[in-house]
C-alpha cells in the first residue's frame, strides 16, 4: 500500500495539486479529503475514473479551442483504440455544436448549493427525523430534481461510466406532497385530519387571547391553548415517525446519488487540472515507465512565477535502479520529485502533467532523502536516512514498488557515501522495484541498470557565455548560468567522461586561473 | 408630543435592542416592537445574541415575559430551541450553517403565535450575515436582541438603530443609574472618525491589537516595548494628529498617558468601536480635559433609552424623578416601558 507522509506529499508537490482542486459541493470536498492511491488490483476502477476525466477534458478542451484558448490536440489521446474512436466521436459531435458544456455548467451550479446530508440520510434509516432534519432531507432532494434532466442532457453526449443519478422525487412527494416544490418545510395541516382540527383549534383559542387584557380568563386560556399545542407536537411527532418511515426506502437512492455527486465533481475538477497543466491519459505497463515532458505544478508555477518556464522532465524507467547524476544547480531533485509526483497523481487517478505516459502501478511508494528525515527522533539526518532506509527493504518484499533516492548517504564523507551508494544500487538494481537515485558520487553509474545525466552546461559554449558575463559586470554570473543551464535529463550509454560542469561553473563565476589550473590537472590525474 | 418608541424605530429595517442589566425591561421593548411591526403589515425578523425568551431569567431567577410571536414572523435561532422550547407551529425555511452550544441557527417562519425561545449567532459578521438572509426571505425589519457586554455587534454595520435599555434594577441608587446610562450613551455615540487615511489604514488590519501614530510621515506603528508618551517624542510622530489604537483604551494604559507632560492636545483618539473604551469615568472625563477628541470607527445610533422604574429584587424609582433627570443627562427620548408599553 502507498503510504507516504504528509512531508513527502507536500514536498513532492502532491499537496499542491490537491489543494488546486477546488470541488464544488461537499461531497465532492468528502472525495478529496479521503483520497488514497489504489492498489494494482483496483486497475479496473481506476481506468473507469481515467477514461471519465478524458471524456470531461474532451468537453473542455472542446470548449477552449471554441474561445481561441487551446489549439486542438493533435494526435491519439490515449493507445487505448476504443478510447480514443469514443473520443474523435465525441469530439466530431462537439463541434457540430452538441454542446452539453451548459448543461455541465449549471449542473456544478446546482453542485454549489447542495448541503452535506450524508448523516441525516444514515440516521433516518434508524429512527424518526426532526423537522430541521427532514426541511435538510427535503432540500436535498429539490436538488436531486433539479440535477436530474441537466444530468440528463449530459450524460448521453458524455456517456460517462458508471455514474448514474436515481430519481427521487417519489421520496420529495412525500415531503411535498402540495407539489410546492419550495424549498422550506412544514408539516402541513394536510398530513392527518387531527392536525387539521388541533391547530384550528388552536388558532380559535389565540385569536380569543390576543385582545384580552393579563388576568385570570386569559390565563385560563393560555392553559387550554398549551394543552392543545402539547396535543398538536405529540401529532407532529407521529407524523414526522410516519415519514420517516416513508422515505427508508428511497435512503439508498439518495446516497447514491450523494456518491454520483462526488464522483462527477472530482472528475471535472481533475480534468478541469489536466486542462490547466497539461495532463494526459496515462497508459499502463507491467513494469516500464516511459514519461514524456512531465511537468511539476508547484515548481512550474513557482518558476513562472519568477518569469520563467520550467524544462519539462522525460525519462524512461523499468525495473532496477536509474542513476541521475549532474551538476550543481543541474535540476536533480527537480527532476526526481517530478517523476515521484507523476506517478503519485496516476495512482490516485488523477492524468499525469505530461504529453505522455506510459507507468505500470505499483504497490508501494518509498521516497528517502535527507531534508525529510526527522531529525526529532534524535538521529543525526545521516542516521535517520539509514533507519528509513532499512524499513523500506523490509517492506519490499511485499510487492512492485518505487524508490526514490534523493542523494543518499551524502551527509558522510565522499569515500564512504560512495561506497555505500555503490552497494545501495547494486543491491536494489535486482529487487523487484523500480529505483531512482540522484548521487553526487562517483562510480555509482555503473552499478545501476540506466544512467540519465543532466544535460546542465554540456551544449553550452562556455567560453561565449564567460565573455559575456565579463562584459555584463561581475555579478550576474550565477543569474546568465541559470538561465543558461538545461534542466533536461539526457540518457548515458556506455561510460562516461568525467563531467566538467562543476569546473564550468567555478570559471564562469571567475575563479582565479591560477587555482582553476590546479583544478583541471587534479581531474585528469 | 414626545415620539412614542414605535415612531423612533419607523424608519429603521434593522434594529438592536440592549440592556444596561438584566431585568432592564428589554424584552418587554421587544414584545412592544413585535406588536408595532405586526400592526402596521410588515413583516418582522428576531434573532438574538445569545439566548433570550426563557420563562426564567437563567442568571437571577426572577420571572420574565417571554417572548411571544405571531404569526408570519421570521426567526432564527438554535436548532435545540426549535425543537425542545418552541410552542408556535412552524415552517422551517433555511439553515445558516452558524453552530451554537445549543444546536446550529436554522431560520423558520411561524406559522401560529406562540412562545418562543430564541438564541442566535455571536459574531459580527454571522450577525450581518443572519440579518441579509431574512431580507431574502422577504423581512421587512430585522430585530436584534442585544447585550451591552457585546457593544460590537450593535454598531452600524449591524443594525441601523439601537434602543438602550436601562432601570432601577441597575443600581439602588438612583444617581448611579442615571450617571452610567449616560456614560454608556455617550460612549456608544461617539462620532466616526472622518480621516480617510486612519480609515484606509487600520481597516484591512482586523486583529491588530498595536497603537499607530499619524503624524507628518504617515502612519507609524509603535515599536512594542515604546509607550505611547515617549512615542510621541520621537522623529517618526512628528506633527501627530491621531492615534489609532487597535486594542482596548484602559485605565491602566490611559492613566500614565493622562498624567505625562506629551503633547496631546489637539490630538484625535480612535479607536475601532465603543466596546474598546474600558476606562473609568474620572478618566475619560480627563481625556476630554486634556484637549483630545476621542473617535470611532463603528458607532452606535442610538435612538432611544427606556426606563423601568421597577427592579426586579422589590424596589422602585419615581418615575418622574428617573424620566425627567434621565432626558436631562442623556439628551436621547427617554421612554418608561412600563407606562408606553400599555
Amino acid at each position: 500500500m502507498i503510504n507516504l507522509p504528509f512531508a513527502q506529499r507536500e514536498n513532492i508537490g502532491f499537496q499542491y495539486v490537491l489543494d488546486a482542486l477546488k470541488p464544488c459541493s461537499p461531497y465532492g470536498e468528502e472525495l478529496v479529503r479521503e483520497l488514497k492511491p489504489f492498489e494494482p488490483c483496483q486497475k479496473p476502477e481506476l481506468q473507469r475514473q481515467l477514461q471519465n476525466i478524458q471524456r470531461v477534458l474532451t468537453v473542455l478542451e472542446a470548449e477552449a479551442i471554441g474561445s481561441g484558448k487551446k489549439t486542438r490536440p493533435e494526435g491519439p489521446v490515449c493507445d487505448l483504440p476504443e478510447m480514443q474512436a469514443e473520443m474523435e466521436r465525441l469530439r466530431a459531435a462537439l463541434e457540430q455544436g452538441e454542446g452539453c458544456q451548459k448543461a455541465l455548467d449549471k449542473l456544478l451550479l446546482v453542485f454549489m448549493t447542495v448541503k452535506n446530508v450524508r448523516p441525516t440520510a444514515i440516521k433516518c434509516r434508524e429512527t424518526a427525523l426532526n423537522e430541521i432534519e427532514l426541511f435538510e432531507l427535503k432540500r436535498f432532494l429539490l436538488k436531486c430534481d433539479e440535477m436530474l434532466p441537466l444530468f440528463g442532457e449530459i450524460q448521453p453526449i458524455l456517456q460517462l461510466e458508471g455514474i448514474s443519478l436515481k430519481d427521487t422525487s417519489g421520496a420529495l412527494d412525500l415531503l411535498d406532497p402540495e407539489h410546492n416544490r419550495v424549498a422550506s418545510f412544514y408539516i402541513a395541516d394536510g398530513y392527518s385530519q387531527t392536525l387539521r382540527a388541533l391547530r384550528k383549534e388552536k388558532r380559535a383559542l389565540e385569536e380569543q387571547i390576543r385582545p384580552l387584557p393579563d388576568g385570570e380568563e386569559k390565563e385560563a386560556l393560555q392553559a387550554q391553548r398549551s394543552r392543545i399545542a402539547a396535543e398538536e407536537e405529540h401529532e407532529e411527532m407521529r407524523i414526522r415517525g410516519e415519514l420517516s418511515e416513508g422515505l427508508r426506502p428511497y435512503i439508498d437512492d439518495m446516497l447514491h446519488n450523494m456518491e454520483a455527486i462526488a464522483d462527477i465533481d472530482l472528475t471535472v475538477e481533475k480534468a478541469c487540472l489536466a486542462l490547466r497543466y497539461g495532463g494526459t491519459m496515462p497508459t499502463f505497463t507491467d513494469s516500464t515507465l516511459d514519461m514524456t515532458d512531465m511537468i511539476n505544478p508547484q515548481i512550474a508555477d513557482a518558476v513562472a512565477g519568477r518569469g520563467k518556464t520550467f524544462t519539462p522532465v522525460s525519462i524512461g524507467l523499468e525495473k532496477g535502479a536509474t542513476v541521475i547524476t549532474g551538476a550543481n544547480m543541474g535540476g536533480k531533485s527537480v527532476a526526481l520529485k517530478t517523476i515521484a509526483l507523476n506517478i503519485l497523481l496516476i495512482q490516485c487517478g488523477f492524468f499525469p502533467f505530461a504529453k505522455k505516459v506510459k507507468a505500470p502501478l505499483f504497490d508501494g511508494m518509498y521516497i528517502i532523502s535527507e531534508d525529510l528525515e526527522n531529525i526529532d527522533r534524535g538521529l543525526s539526518s545521516f542516521g535517520g536516512e539509514m533507519v528509513r532506509f532499512n524499513q523500506v527493504v523490509r517492506q519490499m518484499g511485499e510487492g512492485f514498488v518505487f524508490i526514490m533516492l534523493d542523494e543518499f548517504a551524502r551527509g558522510t564523507n565522499p569515500d564512504e557515501g560512495a561506497a555505500i551508494v555503490q552497494a545501495v544500487t547494486q543491491y536494489l538494481n535486482d529487487k523487484n522495484a523500480v529505483t531512482v537515485l540522484a548521487t553526487h558520487y562517483d562510480n555509482v553509474a555503473q552499478k545501476g541498470s540506466a544512467h540519465y545525466q543532466v544535460i546542465g552546461l554540456k551544449d553550452l559554449d562556455v567560453d561565449a557565455l564567460q565573455k559575456e558575463i565579463a562584459a555584463r559586470g561581475g555579478d550576474v554570473g550565477v543569474e546568465l548560468i541559470s538561465q543558461h543551464m538545461n534542466y533536461g535529463l539526457y540518457r548515458v550509454e556506455g561510460k562516461q567522461d568525467c563531467p566538467r560542469d562543476a569546473l564550468n561553473i567555478c570559471r564562469l563565476l571567475g575563479m582565479t586561473p591560477e587555482i582553476l589550473e590546479m583544478v583541471e590537472k587534479n581531474y585528469d590525474r | 408630543m414626545k415620539p412614542t418608541l414605535s415612531e423612533l424605530i419607523r424608519p429603521y429595517r434593522s434594529i438592536s435592542i440592549i440592556g444596561m442589566c438584566k431585568n432592564a425591561g428589554k424584552t418587554t421593548v421587544l414584545n412592544q416592537i413585535i406588536k408595532e411591526v405586526k400592526g402596521s403589515g410588515r413583516i418582522l425578523a428576531l434573532t438574538s445574541i445569545g439566548r433570550d425568551g426563557e420563562d426564567k431569567d437563567l442568571v437571577t431567577g426572577t420571572k420574565k415575559p417571554g417572548i411571544h410571536v405571531e404569526e408570519g414572523t421570521l426567526v432564527a435561532t438554535a436548532s435545540d430551541l426549535i425543537l425542545r422550547h418552541c410552542d408556535v407551529t412552524r415552517e422551517i425555511i433555511d439553515t445558516t450553517g452558524i453552530s451554537t452550544p445549543m444546536g446550529d441557527v436554522v431560520m423558520l417562519r411561524a406559522r401560529s403565535d406562540g412562545n418562543i425561545q430564541i438564541a442566535g449567532p455571536s459574531i459580527t459578521n454571522q450577525l450581518a450575515k443572519v440579518r441579509e438572509q431574512f431580507f431574502g426571505h422577504g423581512a421587512d425589519v430585522v430585530m436584534i436582541d442585544g447585550a451591552l457586554s457585546r457593544k460590537t455587534l450593535c454598531s452600524r454595520k449591524v443594525t441601523e438603530a439601537t434602543i438602550l435599555c436601562t432601570g432601577a434594577s441597575y443600581n439602588k441608587n438612583i444617581d448611579t443609574v442615571i450617571e452610567d446610562t449616560a456614560y454608556n450613551c455617550e460612549i456608544l455615540t461617539l462620532p466616526e472618525t472622518a480621516d480617510e487615511e486612519i480609515r484606509k489604514t487600520v481597516e484591512p488590519l482586523e486583529d491588530f491589537r498595536g497603537t499607530i501614530i499619524f503624524g507628518e510621515q504617515g502612519p507609524w506603528t509603535i515599536p512594542s516595548g515604546l509607550s505611547v508618551e515617549d512615542a510621541l517624542r520621537k522623529e517618526e510622530a512628528k506633527g501627530a494628529r491621531a492615534i489609532f489604537f487597535g486594542g482596548a483604551l484602559s485605565d491602566f494604559l490611559m492613566k500614565p498617558l493622562l498624567m505625562s507632560s506629551a503633547p496631546l492636545k489637539g490630538l484625535t483618539f480612535v479607536v475601532r468601536d465603543s466596546s474598546k473604551i474600558l476606562l473609568k469615568r474620572d478618566n475619560y472625563d480627563k481625556i476630554a480635559r486634556r484637549g483630545i477628541t476621542l473617535e470611532v470607527l463603528d458607532t452606535v445610533n442610538l435612538v432611544a433609552v427606556t426606563v423601568n422604574p421597577f427592579s426586579a429584587y422589590g424596589f422602585h424609582f419615581s418615575k418622574e424623578e428617573l424620566m425627567s433627570r434621565m432626558e436631562a443627562k442623556v439628551g436621547l427620548p427617554v421612554i418608561n416601558v412600563m407606562e408606553d408599553a400599555k
